[in-house]
């Protein structure tokens, strides 16, 4: 294209522009390199281990995966975790992460690269984090231009809140799916920019890709619908939005309907009926266009009338049709997530398992800070850019960071979601800075030295980025500049006065700003860059690269590792047989399932209350009670972590609240008053004999005395209350260096127990008698 | 002179006449006033809610709900007792706790939520009634039974107001009846206010102020916009120190500190770029970037002073020497 609009080659337009595309690609492939290096303190500082509790989960289906093939993946139901009822893998899980990982680790051994599958899964989150700053690029050009796009993408691989969820190690949908995202965004905007068929059909793709990857796929079958409805609302309406919008939809649903974790909930749920709302408007303001084309004004009215008569006939129809669906749905068809976005006071309300999530939670401002750091401060400065001019792709991306801020407010794990968008418009508002600044000195030198050559530089210099655009874009940009002359022609007469007053002002006098405070504008700017890059490479290195299986306290005698959970399951591993199951609180469930290699009976996929309620029940039971309910569940050991000698604060009884309400909304002979004492819930003296008598209580507690002979607990800061007591129906076997994991085993039945479990099974059903011989080894 | 029974009722009922949903508002000279000046036994019994604005933003405590709560069935009680008899035999009170430390201590109030009922013959304040923990579970229905139970008063099934009435919801649909068609007719012809790029600047920049001032936060945790200091109680506490909350001034202040940066640099590259005389531009430039960097500081202070989070340069070890 250069050679074509310059057919000198050796002109210094030309030269600038090549050498200009050359750079900007070396640019982007250091930003790449920094995205990924910037995430990988974990490794460096622990090792190549996978963090946390879901993504052990992640790489055990990936485990399963890699040996046994995509059939016996989608076909797989697992009977190692929620024993007895078992979960079904396929249709359960967003598949995209995990088919991404086993693609690359079947290429790369395809190419005889032996890398493992967990070496693999530790650096899919930082590969993927260097595709978004890409993807992050192509999006903000398409709204700005090269510059933007630079920045954005740089900005976007450091920022924090993206980083705590793309570590190395830290393997979980989110790796691939903040990538998925912002392609979809940039191909949604290729095509509302080029009116192209074949990026709408890209566009229809990369959602199906987000679709497989995480449930946040629904912000975009949202935001997307939205911008269109704004666009039609505002009179922005285009065939090129047509294009954008209708493919998505129908192409979009249907191939999201494939994935079988979300099957008919993309035609079901009410996520998805905004889709549908506006494919109808956007159907019936294309048939009132199509129709001004071609009748005359008179016969335009009567048919626009009658057009957009049936139009809301329509619509109301589906209304209804969508209202009673939802009526007859006890939470309106919206999943509990969605809920607390759209109520949010609803979690705290109705779903204590969502409002008991720390990533749940509401913000405060200095989250804000920590996560996206100088770019609050520049946001604003982007907003009014994209307003100046406003185009339908800046359109789209104020509403995106309107729709991404405003739901951060209420849920502070959507940060994630935000974060692309803070950089996108930060890196817009800086782009335009250092152009007006930078411009301004150019300016004030050259005219200084008031050299005629220095003159005619200048001038090259303005028309320079107006080049690049045209040369990046010869036959698009004169097909827009057809369509917008088109368009002012159609407007009042308005335009026509301004554009001559607004080109006499530009001739009267160049944009510029004084030399010296352009320069301390700039000195300032480059300043909050530094402290972005400070405040980001300490937010990876300190506090998001911890891997949380391994963890570490600093001391004067240096770093002390504690290594107590790998520890304990390695123990699992070692010392009991592959069939015996292990009870624990769902936080651990897909460690114990992944590292030890054993079946749980709840575990982080919280999606059934009533089992995650027994076993809460049963830690928040007598000893025999427990006991009982744990036998019943075929239950052999008993899994507890225990912070108190170390001053580990994330520990059972921290969470024992939850156990209780968890427990006591399901079954109600739980009552939360009896464990509480004032209104708290204690383990001292003081504590009630509910709490003392828990079995949650005594499995933290057992022999804790021993320590130090007064049993002071350094999380809750006090003495504990029982001290002294012993076991009747569980056996300890395993407490690990620290006492943060401690293992306990059911005792077998008495023989007076067991003559009274004969007497209760002689009561009830001869199948379910039956049933319990076969599963009970102890009788 | 002691005031006689009658009066004191009297008292009570134009107090409730003009609290809002009937809770009548008590400090120490209230209780005084109407308990331990009174001898028993009194006309009247008390239900009294205890409160703390500055424990509001404790999730676990919940005490916004339970005020609430508490609220509506006061609210329900007046209007099913209506009667002079029955309705004046009990009246709802709350206690707050920057008012009224004494009180606390002679209800022996140790933790919250907590709720006392003085009975007719009580004389120990520290032995009143008190809703056991259990009973806070189900709110409003759980305080309504708690109240019959130890008073024998009537108070009816809770009747929680819609969101929005019949009567409104039939106005709502009026309207959007009969202004569709107008609507429509507008947007085809590109003359409402949504055509106007400045209103939707204008609202984007505001639900980001809106987002980033931590409101939602406020909303969910019911947290006040400011308290009053412990020590001087004609003094306002604005910031409070722990992380994980904040107050409504707070907030407020820090969201203005993060727009009005990016405001000023906008304002500078769209329209100080475009004034004529030098002198004019530095002003506003220097003004600008004063604005700005003061902006960012205090934000850095607040930050640090709030998590504790510094600065950390990372320097090479050669160098540190």
């Amino acid at each position: 294209m250069a050679a074509l609009e310059s057919p000198l080659p050796g002109t210094p337009t030309a030269m600038r522009n090549a050498f200009g595309n050359v750079l900007s690609v070396l640019i982007l492939v250091l930003i790449g390199v920094l995205a990924f290096s910037i995430r990988l303190f974990s490794v460096i500082k622990y090792e190549s281990v996978i963090h946390e509790f879901d993504p052990y989960f992640n790489y055990r289906v990936t485990q399963f995966l890699s040996k046994n093939g995509i059939y016996e993946f989608w076909n797989w139901f697992d009977d190692r975790t929620w024993y007895p009822l078992g979960r079904v893998i396929g249709g359960t899980v967003y598949p995209g992460l995990t088919l991404t990982a086993g693609t690359i680790w079947w290429g790369l051994n395809s190419l005889n690269i032996p890398l493992s599958v967990e070496t693999v899964c530790v650096f899919t989150a930082p590969v993927f984090s260097a595709f978004a700053s890409w993807a992050t690029y192509l999006l903000t050009k398409e709204v700005k231009g090269s510059g933007a796009g630079l920045a954005a993408a740089a900005l976007l691989a450091m920022v924090p809140s993206y980083i705590s969820r793309s570590v190395a190690g830290s393997y979980d949908n989110e790796a691939v799916a903040i990538f998925a995202l912002i392609f979809t965004f940039y191909l949604y905007i290729k095509t509302l920019n080029t009116g192209s068929l074949f990026y709408a059909t890209l566009n229809a793709l990369a959602y199906f890709y987000m679709v497989c990857s995480w449930g946040g796929y629904t912000f975009i079958i949202n935001l997307i619908p939205m911008h269109v409805l704004l666009c039609i609302v505002t009179g922005r309406y285009s065939p090129r939005l047509y294009i954008a919008y209708a493919p998505l939809v129908v192409l979009g649903t249907l191939l999201a309907a494939l994935v079988p974790v979300v099957g008919f909930n993309a035609v079901l749920t009410s996520e998805h009926f905004a889709s549908f709302l506006v494919f109808i408007i956007i159907h019936v303001v294309a048939l009132v266009y199509y129709i001004k084309g071609i009748l005359s004004p008179k016969m335009f009215k009567v048919a626009v009338t009658l057009v957009v008569s049936i139009g809301m006939v329509v619509c109301f129809i589906v209304v209804a049709i969508l209202v009673a669906l939802v009526a007859s749905s006890p939470t309106g068809g919206w999943s509990g997530r969605s809920l607390s976005l759209l109520d949010p006071t609803y979690a705290s309300k109705y779903i204590p398992i969502i409002a008991s999530v720390s990533e749940h939670q509401p913000p405060t401002w200095p989250s804000y800070f920590m996560d996206i750091n100088v770019l609050a401060f520049l946001v604003p400065a982007g907003i009014i850019a994209c307003f100046s001019p406003l185009s339908d792709a800046s359109s789209f991306v104020v509403l995106y960071i309107v729709m991404s801020v405003y739901f951060s407010g209420v849920m502070v794990r959507l940060m994630l979601v935000l974060a692309p968008a803070a950089c996108i418009m930060s890196g817009i508002a800086l782009s335009q800075a250092f152009d007006v600044f930078t411009g301004s000195i150019k300016y004030q030198l050259g005219a200084s030295s008031n050299s005629t050559d220095d003159a005619e530089d200048n001038t090259s210099t303005n028309n320079a980025p107006k080049d690049d655009v045209s040369a990046g874009k010869t036959d698009k940009g004169e097909e827009i500049v057809k369509e917008r002359s088109s368009k002012k022609g159609k407007k009042k007469e308005r335009e026509p006065a301004d554009k001559p007053s607004v080109k006499a002002k530009i001739k009267k006098k160049a944009l510029v700003l004084p030399l010296e405070a352009s320069i301390v504008a700039l000195l300032l700017l480059i300043m909050l860059g530094a402290f972005y890059v400070i405040h980001c490479v300490w937010a990876a290195a300190e506090a998001y690269s911890a891997p949380s299986i391994v963890l570490t306290s600093q001391s004067r005698d240096g770093l002390h590792v504690f290594d107590d959970f790998r520890e304990s399951y390695a123990w699992l591993s070692h010392n009991t047989d592959v069939d015996d199951k292990v009870a624990s609180w769902w936080d651990y469930g897909y460690q114990t399932t992944a590292m030890a290699n054993r079946t749980v009976i709840v575990d982080n996929n919280t999606w059934n209350n009533t089992h995650i309620a027994t076993v809460g029940t049963a830690m928040s039971s007598p000893e025999k009670a427990a006991w009982e309910i744990f036998n019943s569940l075929d239950v052999k050991y008993v899994l507890v972590v225990f912070g108190g000698l170390i001053g580990y604060p994330s520990d059972d009884i921290n969470k024992f609240l939850w156990m209780v309400r968890i427990g006591g909304g399901v079954f109600p002979h739980i009552k939360e008053a009896d464990y509480l004492r004032d209104g708290q819930y204690r383990i001292d003296s003081e504590a009630t004999p509910t709490m003392l008598n828990s079995l949650m209580y005594k499995l933290s507690y057992y022999r804790f005395v021993e320590t130090d002979g007064k049993g002071y607990d350094r999380v809750r800061r006090t003495e504990i209350g029982k001290k002294h007591f012993k076991l009747t129906h569980f056996e300890e076997v395993f407490t690990s260096h620290h006492w943060m994991v401690r293992l306990y085993k059911l005792k077998p039945p008495r023989n007076r127990i067991r003559g009274k479990a004969k007497k209760l099974k002689s009561k009830t059903s001869s199948g379910l008698s039956s049933k319990s011989a076969k599963k009970n080894p102890w009788v | 002179n002691p005031k006689s029974d009658s009066d004191l009722k009297n008292e009570l009922v134009s107090l409730r006449s003009t609290a809002e949903s009937g809770v009548i508002s008590f400090n120490n000279d209230d209780v005084s006033k109407f308990i331990t000046s009174v001898s028993t036994p009194r006309p009247y019994s008390l239900i009294i809610f205890f409160d703390a604005v500055h424990l509001h933003g404790n999730s676990q405590l919940r005490l916004p709900e339970f005020r609430r709560e508490f609220r509506l069935v006061s609210a329900t009680f007046i209007t099913n007792n209506n009667n002079e008899s029955n309705g004046t035999k009990l009246f709802f009170c709350e206690i707050e706790s920057t008012h009224s430390e004494a009180s606390f201590r002679r209800f022996a109030v140790e933790s919250l939520p907590h709720i006392s009922l003085v009975s007719p013959t009580t004389e120990n304040l520290t032995e009143s009634d008190q809703m056991d923990g259990g009973d806070f579970t189900g709110l409003a229905e759980s305080m309504a039974e708690f109240v019959e139970r130890q008073t024998k008063l009537t108070v009816c099934s809770i009747q929680r107001p819609p969101l929005i009435s019949k009567t409104q919801i039939g106005i709502i649909v009026a309207i959007i009846i009969i202004s569709t068609p107008i609507l429509i007719k507008k947007i085809l012809k590109g003359e409402t206010l949504l055509h106007d790029h400045r209103i939707w600047l204008v609202g984007a920049v505001f639900v980001y102020f809106f987002s980033v001032s931590g409101t939602m936060h406020n909303i969910i945790r019911e947290m006040p916009m400011y308290i009053k200091d412990y020590e001087d109680s004609s003094k306002f506490v604005f910031f409070i120190e722990e992380s994980e909350m904040q107050l409504g001034a707070e907030g407020f202040f820090v969201g203005f500190l993060y727009t009005v940066v990016g405001l000023l640099l906008a304002f500078v590259t769209n329209v100080v770029v475009r004034v004529k005389k030098l002198d004019e531009q530095r002003m506003a430039m220097l003004l600008a970037l004063s604005i700005s960097f003061w902006a960012v500081r205090k934000v850095v202070y607040l930050d640090n002073w709030k998590t504790g989070y510094e600065i950390y340069p990372y320097w090479p070890s050669s160098w540190r020497g």
